[in-house]
Parts: C-alpha cells; sequence; structure tokens
C-alpha cells in the first residue's frame, strides 16, 4: 500500500514538473518569436524595398560607406562578421555587438543607423580582423 | 506624431506621441512626451546612440531629444567583439 501511495505521488511530481518545464520553455519561445516580429517589423521600415530584397535573397546587405565612394560594408542576415569590401576586394572583417541580446534583425539595423549615420565611429569601436 | 523606439531583447519597445495635441496644451500628449524625454535620457545615459529616422531622408545621428522628430531609434550600446 506505501508502495504504492510513493509511486502515484512521485507520478505526480514528475508530471507537476513537466508541466511547469513546458509553460517556462513555451513562454521564452513566445517572447522570442514576438521578438524577432517586432524586430523584422522595423526592419522593413529602415530599408528601402531593394535593400529588403537583397537581404532575405543573398542573405546579406550591402550599404555603401558614406564617405568612402569604393567601399561597401556587407551585413550578413545573421549576427556575425560584416564584411568590408573596397574595389571588390575584401579588406577586413568587423566585429561588433550590442552589451545584450537583440534579435537578428535588430543587429542589420543596428549596423546600417551606425554606418550611415556615423562611419567613424563604427569603425572606431568594431574589432578589425583580417579578411576570411 | 513621433515615435521613440527602443531596441532591445524584447525587438523594440516604442512611445508615440502626437506634438500637435502637446502644443495645444493636451495633458496626456505632454505626459507622453515627458516621458519619451526621460527614457532617451535613460537610455543615452546607458550608453545608447540615438537615430533621427524619416522616410526618404538619410539618417542622422541625434544628441538631443527632438519632440518634432517623425521617428527617434535607439540603439544600444556596442562594443567591439
Amino acid at each position: 500500500m506505501v508502495e504504492i501511495l510513493i509511486s502515484v505521488s512521485l507520478g505526480i511530481i514528475t508530471a507537476l514538473v513537466l508541466v511547469v518545464l513546458w509553460r517556462l520553455a513555451l513562454g521564452s519561445y513566445l517572447k522570442w518569436s514576438e521578438a524577432n516580429r517586432r524586430a523584422n517589423e522595423l526592419l522593413r521600415l529602415v530599408l528601402t524595398s531593394e535593400q529588403y530584397r537583397q537581404l532575405m535573397r543573398q542573405g546579406y546587405l550591402d550599404i555603401k560607406s558614406p564617405r568612402h565612394s569604393e567601399r561597401v560594408y556587407r551585413v550578413p542576415q545573421r549576427q556575425g562578421l560584416v564584411r568590408v569590401i573596397e574595389q571588390g576586394r575584401r579588406t577586413m572583417s568587423l566585429c561588433l555587438q550590442p552589451l545584450e541580446w537583440v534579435p537578428d534583425a535588430d543587429m542589420v539595423v543596428v549596423h546600417k543607423l551606425l554606418i550611415e549615420a556615423d562611419e567613424e565611429t563604427y569603425l572606431q569601436t568594431a574589432n578589425k580582423l583580417a579578411p576570411i | 506624431m513621433g515615435m521613440l523606439r527602443v531596441i532591445s531583447k524584447r525587438g523594440d519597445d516604442r512611445l508615440h506621441w502626437n506634438e500637435q495635441d502637446a502644443l495645444a496644451g493636451d495633458a496626456e500628449a505632454i505626459a507622453a512626451i515627458r516621458e519619451a524625454e526621460r527614457i532617451f535620457a535613460h537610455e543615452r545615459a546607458k550608453g545608447a546612440t540615438a537615430f533621427r529616422v524619416a522616410a526618404g531622408q538619410p539618417v542622422e545621428r541625434l544628441e538631443q531629444f527632438d519632440p518634432q522628430a517623425e521617428q527617434m531609434i535607439l540603439v544600444p550600446r556596442v562594443v567591439g567583439g
């Protein structure tokens, strides 16, 4: 009798733990999903239609340097290194990240705003790596 | 209508206000602008960078809160990775 009670109790506890874990996982997923939806909305607002198409089709966005006519910054759709291309050749890679995690689409927006509005600070802040 | 967007892990947090209503003395619109200004100052103090974004115009870096801006975006502090 005691063994049955213990088994039933353990079964109930296990079920409760699983329900709590499932709810936590679902909650995190919903927050992540909503953050990505909002980030994509902002991305569509900040990019031109042509830029958005390039990002979706090619997986990167080319942003022209405002100060150097031969330079292009190739920003990846997913977070990663930004390639600097000058006269068709990769000259370096840049690594820059926010202090807190933001969705991938927001990171594309961050690169675009910083490059277009304050390229010098962008270059000073980013870590520069040999082209890979 | 003006809008402040603060990029964060939640995507972006948004605050709206109506500049015309505020100029006409609408208390709610004035409060919304004050709240946006407070958030702007708070995020800037944490190292965020502010930009003014308007359709068909080049992006502009902002040092001060501008209630007349159509849209301002605050980017969290970034560091070399």
